[in-house]
């Protein structure tokens, strides 16, 4: 499912998710306060990169994921791009419908691209850190930086039964759709109601077959697991700040060289 | 931001490129409901982004401790919230389609907010966006705050409110079921072209879009929430009263 193939597949796998989570929060945090669209391509270039030299993912793998948040990017810019301007000065404009003058002004568009290039950079980030890490060790992450294990829990059930649900989902959906059951508006409502309410009920019977299970085998309220043995990462600090030296320096050239 | 008043294009020109126009406007129309409820990672700037976590807080606090409370009573209560959870994740990966054509998925705001109630998914909400941004790349990390707000606090609440008042005031179960899901879906599309607008200052472009979209889909997710709580009332009114204890 989405970035989990890549992440179990990748070469930073084995290594300690902290200094990887750091390394690309730091990287993300930097693109998203600089605001400026040169970083913005510097991060998504170097957090790809990094993201095929050290992770050894494809780049057919990266590029096809950065494509996802596209098109909801390519809409929220366009929307920031093309918008009502009264009278003001525009590179291109039109009137709709007679009376409504809408368009690109300079400034919009300035903002548009700046909007685009900080998003991806974030994004490329935010990959940099899913598409090395297996959510079950960012789990155990986030347990080792004293997030309430209450809440750890129930990150990690949730992760293990998206996936029973979402196969149970999926095949009650081929068996309706090969019974024609999403042939018009109105069959289909019926069919996704069925489908959400036989999932529904699945999981709770599900859920309290778990807690038999657990319970028989001396469950006690809190679900304990030995961490993994992880690679020491280290060496992602120096990185880190090198990254963010860089990001930081791009930042403050391209405040120099436009007004 | 100048403002010059000198039109620059005359009436004709335009005219001819209202054509041109169509297009990325029918682009915005085509792809909007597709992912328009996550706000993508990078798109808020950042007083916003962290301003709306700050707001998320205490209710993520409350959830928590809500959450904390009933797991003491019953530790079984953890593993059905987690399923609950699950659910939720499945539930808004499923494809639904409207009148118009267009096609989106379900919130599942009412439907949570009904069954768990509104602090709890609050929690979960968090936690299924949180996987969300991670797994599929709806929504991200720095706009986790205002994703959260829009899809798992105002939506949940509007929704529980909407279902307390029409069941007080005495209202059919199917009725105030299709209130709830419906307004939830609604309120969540408002908030969230609210959290766009109020950055990028154009309201009425966000509202408008979500309008043609939006309206004939929390109408779809209403039907969808009724036929769920009619077959859940039909075959489990065991599990639901069990529900009850969570």
């Amino acid at each position: 499912m989405g970035t989990d193939r890549c992440a179990y597949l990748s070469r930073l796998r084995l290594v300690d998710p902290i200094p990887k989570l750091w390394f690309s929060l730091t990287a993300l945090l930097v693109c998203v306060f600089a605001e400026s669209v040169a970083v913005g391509l510097f991060t998504l270039a170097v957090l790809s990169g990094l993201n095929v030299a050290l992770g050894g993912q494809r780049v057919r793998d990266v590029v096809h994921f950065l494509k996802v948040p596209l098109a909801f990017l390519v809409v929220g810019c366009l929307t920031i791009l093309i918008r009502p301007i009264g009278e003001a000065e525009a590179l291109w404009a039109l009137r709709l419908f007679g009376r409504f003058r809408w368009g690109i002004t300079a400034y919009y568009l300035r903002l548009a691209l700046l909007v685009l290039c900080k998003a991806l950079g974030a994004i490329s980030a935010m990959y940099f850190l899913s598409m090395n890490t297996p959510i079950t060790d960012l789990t155990m992450a986030l347990e080792r930086l004293h997030v309430p294990k209450l809440l750890v829990e129930l990150m990690e059930l949730i992760y293990r039964f998206i996936f029973l649900l979402s196969g149970e989902a999926g095949r009650i959906r081929v068996a309706q759709e090969s019974r024609l059951g999403y042939q018009n508006f109105r069959q289909s409502i019926r069919s996704l109601g069925e489908l959400a309410s036989a999932v529904f009920l699945r999981s709770l019977h599900r859920g309290n077959r778990v807690y038999a299970a657990l319970e028989s085998r001396g469950y006690t309220g809190s679900l304990t697991t030995l961490p993994g043995q992880y690679a020491p990462g280290a060496w992602f600090y120096p990185m880190a700040a090198g990254v963010a030296a860089c990001q930081i320096l791009i930042f403050f050239a391209e405040r120099s060289v436009l007004p | 931001m100048k403002q010059i008043t000198t039109p620059t294009l005359t009436p004709r020109r335009a005219g001819r490129l209202r054509a041109l126009a169509l297009i990325p406007l029918a682009l915005v129309l085509l792809t909007a409901p597709a992912s328009a409820m996550h706000i993508a990672e990078g798109m808020l700037p950042k007083p916003w982004a962290f301003g709306w976590m700050a707001v998320c807080l205490p209710f993520i606090v409350a959830g928590f401790l809500s959450i904390k409370k009933k797991v003491a009573a019953s530790p079984r209560a953890k593993v059905l919230l987690a399923m609950c959870g699950a659910f939720a994740f499945v539930l808004s990966a499923l494809k639904i389609a409207s009148f118009n054509g267009s096609c989106s998925h379900p919130t599942g705001v009412g439907l949570g907010a009904i069954l768990f109630g509104p602090t709890a998914t609050t929690v979960l909400g968090l936690i299924v966006l949180l996987f969300q941004a991670l797994l599929l790349a709806h929504g991200g990390i720095t706009t986790l705050g205002a994703n959260v707000f829009s899809m798992a606090i105002a939506g949940p609440f509007v929704s529980w409110g909407v279902y307390l008042l029409l069941k007080k005031l005495g209202a059919k179960p199917a009725v105030s079921v299709f209130c709830a899901a419906a307004l939830g879906d609604l309120v969540t599309y408002v908030v969230t072209s609210f959290q766009l607008g109020v950055v990028y200052g154009n309201y009425v472009e966000y509202l408008s879009i979500f309008a043609v979209t939006q309206i004939p889909l929390a109408i779809a997710e209403g039907l969808l929430t009724v036929v769920v709580f009619n077959v859940l009332e039909k075959y489990s009114k065991a599990e639901l009263q069990e529900l009850s204890v969570l």
